[in-house]
């Protein structure tokens, strides 16, 4: 079983729910840079985005189990099949496009999960139409303080990184045993079944030593994304989790610690049986934000609120300047350096 | 600094590294694109890309706009390798649409085609050859300078407007212009931000950030669509109305406004033409010509009420010290000495309103009334934007959506300011892309001598007079042809080639106010000359070879499969794609030409006011396989077309209107004997042509850009579409549209010459829109339940990105249609299952995606998809009648007139009723 180290420093990442717009460029950007298409990893996705509520990716991955108990002890859940993941999905390009049937045949899938992929139930969510109600939910590797993953470990092969927390694992040791990712209660752990290893977010650590951000956070279109030390007090992320307290981890419950934040989605105002606004009401029920988040969601939803009425009465709201970005680099903390800039030998 | 070791951390170290990199960006049909990238190149491939993130804050307190990008943009260089990819000449070996092909090189290939244009212009005219207006790519190479050997001949070509229906008729019918284009970054200033019939987080997905932002800053967000789309997950108000009901919402909006008394009357006064006299007694403006004999039908009165007389209506926005009413009933003595009542057109309106309580209202749109005073309440107290999109335009009395739209912005005072006003779309700026062809030499001294003579002819106009605007001389050389821009009106193509005249005339899928049959009004119109020349251009040449570059047309053509293959094919002896993929229509042609990708050219997506930079994009690698750049595949054919012109002795024909077109030289003419042959001579000298024209720093090169990726503009240039932003181009200030009318004073470049909201064109009193009205959509397609809306997908720019597989690996792997839970489980269709979509024309299989998010009653088809991905290639298409409006086809009045991309009738596809069952 592994041993886990504390980290000098602890990077972590936000996500600003209220911007987040479910566009997958995030996703798309780890899948390119990374070896995410190579055999045995055409069903990874080390990041992803989902529309909530929903089953999301694994599918159902919440009743999966892992992470620690209530006294702090590790329980290993379930290990997502291929199925649950879905995806992995080649298609008959040759045969439609040169295969000289014509309408006959229709460009469909030839290999991957039958009825799932990483976002199969996209702006579905839930409730009744016109309170439908949904968001999405960005997620990677939550380089959790207290790794279930790292202590499940029976090759020691995964660690914290000392200088940034950075959950990674040596690949030259791992065995492929998948007792990190029925530990992990995040489920995002894959198996690469061509090389008989498991496979996660290695938290874009070749950039981050070159003092660039890492591609989920630096492509994000929608400036939901941020990231830096928690300790570095001028960066966004220390502002945003340690000062203001508006962004609040996933599942707390699930013991690791994780270290990336969400702040937590806002929504409009329902509308009442006679279709009149209900500027009270709650569209999405404050019940299933405390699922995610734990009970600190109403605070935080509270005070964004708050923020938000001083702003529209013409005042100063230090979090929600944050929150514009008015500087996209100031996102980055000190990863911000532009990657086109670096000359390799 | 590298604390951990070993091989596994130095492979991922090793895979993130590059050898070079170049500067590229993509398509514009996302529009607005131009989002600066850098691409990054490995061993002579290209291995990703990613937003460069350099742009600069314009205006303090403003966010900036980085880092621009989306999911299709971090995921092209994917497309560059994907089996979707064409790499050689291809000519058909099977039936059309089979997909069985012959490999063939570029000789035999040009020959083919450039035999098959000659055997059409012996046989049937130049014009017998199409060149579709396609969007294509949207880039100078795809657009400005494929056209180069077509349009020198003379090709018909088809006006892109109508080829995409990216217009908003009731904004041209309000403004005399469609397209307002704030930049981005405006809307960022706004209060409150109506997102409306729009739906940002899909289809601006680079720039949605400054709607949350805004919020964050104190604006409040409302979206107003029939379905809870993503974009309406952020906002404050979640209004849903009823499809097609929009205009009642906006109308009734007005009515609060003007029974609350919070109308802006200044503005109104001034901007508008609601001051102007109506007569009481024919219902058209009191005119000068009413008045005296010899008058000039387009002088318009007021009653002012400082003198107590009827005057003169100023030519621009400049009242003076003229106090116009607003309301009353005055007296006009006509030239024959009869008299007759007046009044202002506003009181018109007050009368029209009258159908519009919010309680009346509520039954139309379905939206409570107090929600509907709220709203109005809100709009005429604060800086108000109307996040339009194009879905209105796709409407069948979405002109009436949209002119309601205006007339609330109008009412509130709502244009012509920083955070305020309604969005369309413009491109324009990069001006050296226009004038190439009309240049007689190479070089920026040609430039020169052809700007000089601009400016004369622009200043002898402005001195006949001095109340126009270099907006409105430009239109006015547009309605007279004068602009290089070739096109002709769709419509009349489809109606006398593609079969659409049966489905124009169906009674049940038209207009229920029509009071005539769709035939008696084209041959009314075209009687009364009100579409010149095109109209009968168009009918009187049989289609024979069609050029398709860039585009796919048989995924975007409403009706489009069914109708073009069965009416437009048997008639084409050539038809011809030009792709970089293999599209729908690609897999139709007989010879599909391969093109080179985005990041194999040197080459720029066209530019706008939304962005507001140039933005390059390079070649990062040589083209693949044999594809060529679309300049490279024009020069090749100019050789080819005179080499087979002179081979049968046809060195002279003769265009459309009758001019000589010699064939002998064509290859030397386009390229400036060779000068401009190379990639990036042509682009060099498209480029500093631009800065001659003053659109860009005077010293931007192709090697400036190279080095720095983007450049500001400057200067809006002569584009149409770029005059039509009306404001200062200002280097540090937000863009926002029509400031010189609230600043400057300066007409509106409509009949008017302010912001109509009367139109008293015998038609449109005809059909009873003279003024904004709410009109229930049609019943396109048949009598059924379900109607179909759409719109701009989040996974692809059109189609381009629809078959790459790391994209479909984003979403199902298939297309999929979203029904309401309750709609589905009454039909007991589940989640992931297949239904079958269906009425009067035609029956379509596709994915159910189940949602509450969806209203009762519709059916959410997001574009996109290639037909090949549907079963037996059905797409959506073959539901859709693909109707235009017929009021559209009216004309010869102001600025309801032809002109390349504006007013002309566009087809629709939004609402088209459809059954659903669960497929077996």
């Amino acid at each position: 079983m592994g041993t886990i180290t504390e980290s000098k420093r602890q990077l972590a990442w936000v996500f600003d729910l209220n911007k987040c717009i479910g566009c997958q460029t995030c996703s798309v950007a780890c899948k390119v840079l990374w070896p995410q298409q190579d055999p045995g990893t055409e069903q990874m996705w080390w990041m992803t985005v989902n529309t909530k509520p929903g089953r999301g990716t694994p599918r159902d991955w919440e009743a999966m189990g892992g992470g620690y108990d209530a006294h702090g002890k590790l329980v290993l859940g379930k290990v997502p099949t291929p199925e649950e993941i879905g995806g992995g999905w080649d298609f008959n390009y040759d045969e439609v496009l040169r295969g000289g049937r014509g309408s006959d045949v229709h460009l469909h899938k030839t290999s991957g999960a039958k009825s799932w992929g990483m976002n199969w139930d996209e702006d579905e969510g839930a409730g009744e139409f016109p309170n439908a109600y949904y968001f999405y939910l960005p997620r990677l590797c939550n380089h959790c303080t207290r790794p279930a993953c790292v202590e499940a470990c029976p090759k020691d092969a995964i660690f914290k990184r000392e200088e940034d927390g950075l959950v990674l694992r040596d690949e030259d040791r791992c065995e492929g045993a998948q007792r990190c990712s029925s530990a992990c209660p995040y489920k995002k752990i894959y198996f690469n079944s061509a090389r008989g290893v498991s496979q996660h977010c290695i938290g874009c650590f070749p950039r981050i030593e070159q003092r660039v951000a890492p591609a989920c956070v630096r492509q994000c279109p929608g400036r939901a994304a941020f990231i830096g030390f928690l300790d570095d007090e001028d960066s966004a992320v220390a502002k945003l989790v340690k000062k203001w307290k508006v962004a609040l981890p996933l599942h707390p419950e699930s013991g690791t610690e994780p270290n990336v934040y969400y702040v937590p989605p806002l929504s409009p105002a329902p509308l009442r049986e006679d279709g009149s606004f209900d500027e009270s009401g709650d569209r999405i029920p404050p019940s299933y934000l405390e699922s995610l988040f734990g009970p600190g969601v109403h605070a935080v939803l509270k005070s964004l609120r708050a923020e938000l009425d001083k702003k529209r009465r013409g005042l100063d709201s230090e979090v929600l300047d944050t929150l514009i970005l008015y500087r996209w680099k100031d996102a980055l903390g000190h990863l911000d350096r532009d990657p086109a800039e670096i000359v390799w030998n | 600094m590298a604390s951990i070791q070993g091989n596994w951390a130095d492979a991922y170290r090793d895979k993130w590294k590059w050898d070079k990199t170049t500067w590229g960006t993509h398509c514009v049909d996302c529009y607005p694109s131009n989002c600066p990238y850098h691409v990054y190149v490995r061993d002579g491939r290209v291995i990703r890309e990613e937003p460069a993130g350099d742009f600069q804050t314009i205006e303090p307190g403003v966010p900036d706009m980085n880092p621009a990008g989306c999911q299709k943009g971090a995921s092209w260089s994917q497309m560059l390798y994907g089996k979707e990819r064409v790499l050689h000449p291809l000519r058909r070996a099977g039936e059309r649409g089979e997909g069985r092909w012959e490999r063939i090189s570029w000789d035999e290939a040009l020959t083919d085609i450039a035999d098959a244009m000659l055997d059409a212009i012996e046989e049937s005219g130049v014009e017998s050859i199409v060149r579709i207006g396609t969007p294509a790519e949207g880039g100078t190479q795809s657009m400005a300078l494929s056209g180069g050997v077509l349009d020198r001949i003379g090709v018909t070509s088809t006006d892109v407007q109508s080829e995409i229906n990216d217009f908003n008729p009731g904004l041209y019918a309000t403004f005399g212009r469609f397209d307002p284009a704030a930049s981005n970054d405006d809307w960022f200033h706004s209060d409150l931000l109506l997102i409306w019939a729009n739906n940002p987080a899909y289809s601006a997905i680079p720039f949605y950030h400054y709607v949350a932002e805004a919020r964050y800053n104190g604006a409040e967000v409302v979206t107003i669509a029939p379905d809870y789309n993503p974009s309406a997950i952020h906002g404050d108000y979640f209004v849903p109305v009823r499809i097609g009901s929009d205009a009642a919402l906006a109308l009734s909006m007005c009515r609060v406004i003007v029974d609350e008394g919070l109308v802006n009357e200044s503005f109104v006064r001034e901007q508008t033409d609601l001051a102007l006299l109506v007569r009481t007694d024919n219902a058209r403006f009191l005119r000068q010509c009413d008045l005296e004999e010899g008058g000039s039908e387009s002088i318009f009165h007021l009653f002012d009420q400082h003198s107590g007389r009827i005057v003169e209506a100023p030519r621009t926005l400049d009242l003076g010290a003229l106090a116009p009413a607003l309301d009353g009933s005055f007296r006009a003595t006509l030239a024959d000495g009869v008299e007759v009542e007046v009044a202002p057109a506003f009181t018109h309106l007050r009368h029209r309103l009258e159908d519009y309580s919010p309680e009346d209202a509520s039954v139309m749109c379905g939206v409570h009334p107090e929600n509907i005073r709220e709203l109005a309440r809100k709009v005429a107290s604060r800086r108000t934007h109307i996040l339009l999109g194009w879905t209105t335009g796709k409407a069948y009395h979405g002109d009436l959506m949209e002119r309601s739209m205006c007339l609330l912005l109008a009412l509130t005072g709502n244009w012509g300011k920083q955070g305020a006003g309604i969005r369309s779309w413009a491109v324009g700026m990069f001006d050296g892309q226009f004038i190439l062809r009309d240049k007689p030499r190479s070089g920026q001294e040609a430039t020169r001598e052809i700007v000089a003579g601009q400016q004369a002819m622009i200043d002898a106009m402005l001195a006949e007079d001095p109340t126009a605007t270099k907006e409105i001389i430009i239109a006015e050389m547009s309605y007279a042809g004068a602009l290089p821009i070739n096109a002709v009106p769709s419509a009349f193509f489809w109606y006398h080639h593609c079969g659409y005249r049966e489905a124009w005339n169906n009674a049940g899928w038209g207009d229920p106010s029509m009071k005539r049959t769709f035939d008696e009004y084209v041959d009314e119109a075209v009687e009364k000359g009100w579409w010149q020349g095109s109209a009968t251009q168009a009918a009187q040449a049989p289609p024979r070879v069609l050029f398709e570059i860039g585009g796919n047309l048989l995924r975007r053509q409403r009706g489009g499969q069914r109708m073009l293959l069965e009416h437009l094919w048997p008639k084409l002896r050539m038809i011809v794609s030009v792709d970089w993929r293999m599209s729908t229509t690609g897999l139709h042609s007989d010879i599909v030409l391969p093109a080179a990708q985005h990041y194999e050219k040197p080459n720029f997506p066209y530019t706008t006011p939304d962005v507001m930079n140039l933005t390059f994009s390079d070649r990062a690698v040589e083209p693949q396989g044999e594809s060529r750049s679309e300049w490279q595949i024009t020069l090749a054919l100019a050789k080819k077309l005179t080499e087979r012109a002179k081979a049968r002795d046809l060195v002279e024909i003769r265009n459309g209107n009758g001019e000589r077109v010699r064939l002998d030289r064509l290859y030397e003419e386009i390229s400036f004997d060779g000068a401009l042959a190379d990639d990036d001579a042509v682009i060099d000298e498209i480029i500093r042509d631009s800065a001659v024209m003053g659109t860009i720093p005077a010293d931007t090169t192709l090697e400036s850009l190279r080095e720095k990726g983007w450049v500001r503009f400057i200067d809006w240039g002569l584009s149409p579409m770029a005059l039509a932003q009306a404001s200062d181009l200002s280097p540090n200030e937000t863009h926002s549209p029509f400031r010189w009318q609230t600043e400057k004073k300066e007409p509106f470049p409509t009949l008017t010459r302010r912001a109509q909201f009367y139109i008293d064109h015998e038609w449109f009193l005809e059909a009873g829109e003279e003024l904004p009205v709410h009109k229930e959509a049609p019943a396109q397609g048949g009598d059924h339940p379900f109607q179909i809306t759409s719109g701009h997908p989040r996974w692809s720019v059109n189609s381009m990105n629809s078959t790459s597989s790391i994209i479909l690996g984003t979403i199902r792997g298939e297309p999929v249609a979203h029904i309401n839970d309750g709609d589905a489980a009454a039909r007991g269709i589940e989640n992931g299952q297949s239904m079958r979509v269906f009425n009067d024309l035609a029956s379509v299989v596709v994915q159910a995606r189940v949602t509450p998010a969806v209203q009762p009653g519709q059916l959410v088809m997001y574009n996109g998809f290639e037909p090949y991905q549907f079963k037996g290639w059905q797409d959506f298409s073959n539901v859709e009648p693909g109707m235009v409006k017929w009021l559209h086809l009216a004309g010869g009045y102001g600025h309801l007139r032809y002109r390349a991309l504006h007013w002309q009738p566009v087809p629709i596809d939004r609402a088209v009723r459809v059954d659903i069952e669960r497929a077996s």
